[in-house]
């Protein structure tokens, strides 16, 4: 029954690294409510706001590609923390 | 960004009705606050201790008022 060790060789990869890319979305999300903070503050000037900008959308980007890579969708990236709600917003 | 509107604590599942807010929104206001962590944490086996960490860190956002202690992002 090799199929299913390889099977279960995949899902521990797949496990591994929907742990790291819900950390890495976490500070991903941090980091953009953090952006949209400074520049309502208007401390930025406007290079940098283009520059933060687009850096965190190439961001995003590349986050759904490594989700697509392994197979996550958003959801698995999200945790249940039961009476707290979820870690991530869920819409 | 759509706020989600905070669910009463007294939800119908009981007294542990879910927050209702995302735990990063929740991380993110406390950042704007800032916050301090100090204390001291010693991590032990079988009452052995075997690592202690002492910390006292400041989080909190960048801003006029707390200033970055350099300019650029400088090395990570």
């Amino acid at each position: 029954m090799t199929a299913r060790v390889d099977l279960d060789a995949e899902s521990v990869g797949r496990d591994l690294a929907a742990l790291v890319l819900t950390i890495v979305e976490l500070l991903r999300q941090l980091m953009e409510r953090q952006a949209v903070r400074r520049v309502e503050a208007g401390e930025l000037t406007e290079e940098q706001v283009e520059r933060v900008g687009t850096t965190l959308m190439l961001l995003e980007d590349r986050m759904g590609q490594l989700r697509a890579q392994f197979g996550l969708a958003p959801e698995d990236l999200n945790l249940d923390l039961g009476p707290l709600g979820s870690l991530l917003p869920r819409d | 960004m759509a706020r989600d509107e905070p669910v009463p604590w007294q939800g119908e599942e009981g007294p542990y009705g879910p927050l209702g807010l995302p735990l990063v929104d929740l991380l993110d206001r406390v950042l704007g606050a800032g916050v301090v962590i100090s204390g001291d944490l010693v991590i032990a086996i079988a009452e052995v201790p075997l690592i202690r960490l002492s910390l006292h860190a400041l989080l909190a956002s960048v801003s006029d008022r707390v200033p970055a202690p350099w300019a650029d992002g400088g090395r990570l």
